[in-house]
């Protein structure tokens, strides 16, 4: 099959590779039809996230028809047309059985290595890295997916795929993040980082009872559509704005009630500080750029609530701490507990509440993906979400 | 690795009474520390299940090679000997052992008693606070320097990791029926590097079956 292989820091390469086989008898075999570009993808692409390999296949953003499955799947069967969350769990464990399902203690192969950095392990994730499990990802045209009698949550409508798919990550985790925020009716949110998860955190915090949305990014395409959506938008690459001026203008001095950072580890900073941890991370003396973290502490008003999907992943520097503790804010972050949200965010799609298609800019063939990774993370031809169809071939 | 096993070889004996206890008259006890020649490991577990059910599960020997690493075969050769096999990179390593404490539901404690490997080891099953499951602690005692571990952790894997993976191993087939894998899936060209990587992470070490007769 054809696959979209990570081979080094900025190297993305599509190459022919043997197809998935069962391993274990909860294991299922799909045959993927839409797979996505994820943000947090070009975490790895730009070698951010240790523990990638040579020849590790990407992607965890995908849904299909299920080709085969393992003796012990038997919620399952050849045909059925599943969208598979991107965290593996196994639906057994203590943390399974609380819902904390990215938390999930069985699926990680490797979970010595983040014990050795994180003190406990998460679940397996696909696509992501060795530390999190090594698992082969979806930017192929099959994929193995293990515990298939847990996760991947089955189609039965005859919604496309374009409107389903983003249920595998980032529609959950944008609604994770406006439900890990605390909204109450009437609240004001900040939203840092407007990319998809942005949007949906957007639309998500409106549909708990955000009264104001302020949207916080620098690119016209994605502050258009959060304004299209509902948002007060924020350039903050206006030389003339101050974001933390703005919410707080925009909010009669007090901040915003709940701030969602859903940026994370690279966020973009022309200012000196900016300067400061690009040469720190250069220097391998810091792993993330938490610039979005620590205004995103400074902005919400006392006793709010700070939530974060955006991805970090090892040492901040700098991180306002103090102030964190001095107003007395509570901050929420995390994996998505995926299997918790697909099937009632589900529902809001048939209920037509919420069409996720409207988010994607590209559809592109598994061939064209090595150049999308660069137009992706270079934020170029008005990128806002790609889609990739495994079976297509270029026009 | 079985030579340096071989040549540091000192004797095994039995381990103390509740030796595997994390809690001794309500006080937290520190595992021990390793000297003159010996090695110790410490590891615990919550596992979803009874304790007689994972006691069953650990007491069943000759299925330990389904979830311990590199253990090709455990034959019993009496009501509580039996005779260990491993292939380590290869070699073949060979020892015999004795079960000297049999509580069922409770705790099992064992010595080898001659062979390539001097290791003595007890598991207790304790049902854990508030019903949340079962804490299984595992002790273990190798007849081996720091020397012997530190090259194994180079070739393979040292045993103090062995004893924490095989508890993980042991936890996730009594939860899920199966032990997590990815030896097998496809990926493309890994080079050098990423053949180093992969030893490094320990994804050499071939995982134990677990039910993988029961993927197809």
């Amino acid at each position: 099959m054809k696959a979209v292989c990570w081979m080094g820091k900025s190297k993305i390469e599509t190459l022919d590779v043997p197809d998935p086989v069962l391993l274990n008898p909860h294991d299922a075999i799909i045959k993927i039809t839409r797979t996505a570009i994820c943000g947090s993808d070009l975490h790895l692409y730009d070698g951010f996230i240790p523990t990638m390999e040579q020849g590790d296949i990407l992607g965890h953003e995908f849904m299909g028809i299920v080709e085969e499955t393992g003796k012990g799947v038997t919620n399952l069967q050849r045909g059925d047309r599943v969208v598979v969350p991107f965290t593996i769990a196994c639906g057994k464990c203590l943390f399974c059985q609380k819902q904390l399902w990215s938390c999930c203690d069985n699926t990680n192969p490797n979970a010595h290595i983040v014990e050795a950095l994180y003190g406990y392990s998460g679940s397996g994730l696909f696509g992501y890295s060795h530390m999190m499990g090594g698992y082969a990802g979806g930017q192929a045209q099959y994929v193995r997916v293990p515990f298939a009698n847990v996760g991947p949550l089955k189609i039965e409508s005859d919604l496309p795929d374009e409107k389903v798919l983003f249920l595998s990550d980032i529609f959950p985790t944008g609604y994770m993040a406006a439900e890990n925020a605390d909204i109450e009716e009437g609240d004001t949110v900040a939203v840092w980082g407007c990319g998809p998860v942005g949007q949906f955190a957007i639309a998500s915090a409106f549909m708990l009872g955000a009264a104001r949305v302020i949207a916080i990014d620098r690119l016209p395409e994605r502050l258009a559509m959060a304004r299209g959506i509902g948002a007060i938008t924020v350039d903050y690459s206006d030389e003339d704005v101050s974001v933390l001026t703005a919410v707080k203008d925009l909010t009669g001095g007090i901040g915003p009630d709940k701030c969602i950072d859903a940026v994370g580890l690279e966020a973009h900073s022309a200012d000196l500080q900016g300067l400061y941890d690009k040469l720190k991370t250069a220097l391998m003396l810091e792993t993330d750029r938490p610039t979005v973290l620590r205004q995103a502490i400074l902005a919400v008003r006392k006793g709010g609530t700070l939530s974060i999907p955006g991805v970090y992943g090892g040492f901040l520097d700098k991180v306002p701490f103090g102030a964190a503790f001095g107003k007395g804010i509570i901050m929420k972050m995390g994996q998505t507990h995926m299997h918790k949200y697909m099937k009632p965010l589900l529902e809001k799609i048939e209920q037509g509440k919420l069409d996720p298609s409207s988010i994607i800019s590209h559809r592109i063939t598994l061939e064209q993906a090595p150049e999308m990774y660069k137009v992706w993370r270079d934020k170029k031809d008005h990128v806002t979400k790609i889609v990739i169809d495994p079976w297509a071939t270029a026009a | 690795m079985a030579d340096a096993i071989k040549d540091t070889l000192t004797t095994a004996e039995p381990l103390s009474e509740r030796s595997a206890g994390v809690v001794l008259d309500g006080r937290y006890m520190a595992p021990p520390q390793d000297k003159g020649g010996k090695t110790w490991v410490r590891a615990g577990a919550l596992i979803q299940a009874t304790p007689n059910e994972l006691y069953a599960l650990w007491r069943n020997i000759e299925f330990a090679p389904m979830w311990q690493e590199m253990v090709t075969d455990v034959i019993s050769t009496g009501p509580k000997t039996s005779h260990w096999v491993m292939n380590v990179n290869g070699k073949s390593i060979e020892w015999d052992s004795e079960i000297l404490a049999d509580e069922p539901g409770r705790r099992i404690a064992w010595r080898s008693t001659g062979g390539d490997s001097q290791n003595a080891g007890e598991v207790v099953f304790d049902r854990a606070p508030g019903g949340r499951g079962t804490l299984v602690t595992v002790l273990q005692e190798f007849g081996q320097g720091k020397m012997a571990t530190a090259a194994q952790t180079v070739v393979s894997r040292n045993p103090k990791q062995a004893v924490i993976e095989n508890l993980r191993h042991f936890k996730a087939f009594a939860e899920t029926g199966e032990i997590p894998r990815t030896e097998g899936q496809p990926h493309g060209p890994r080079g050098a590097s990423g053949s180093l990587k992969a030893s490094l992470y320990g994804e050499k070490v071939g995982v134990p079956p677990g039910d993988t007769g029961n993927a197809r």
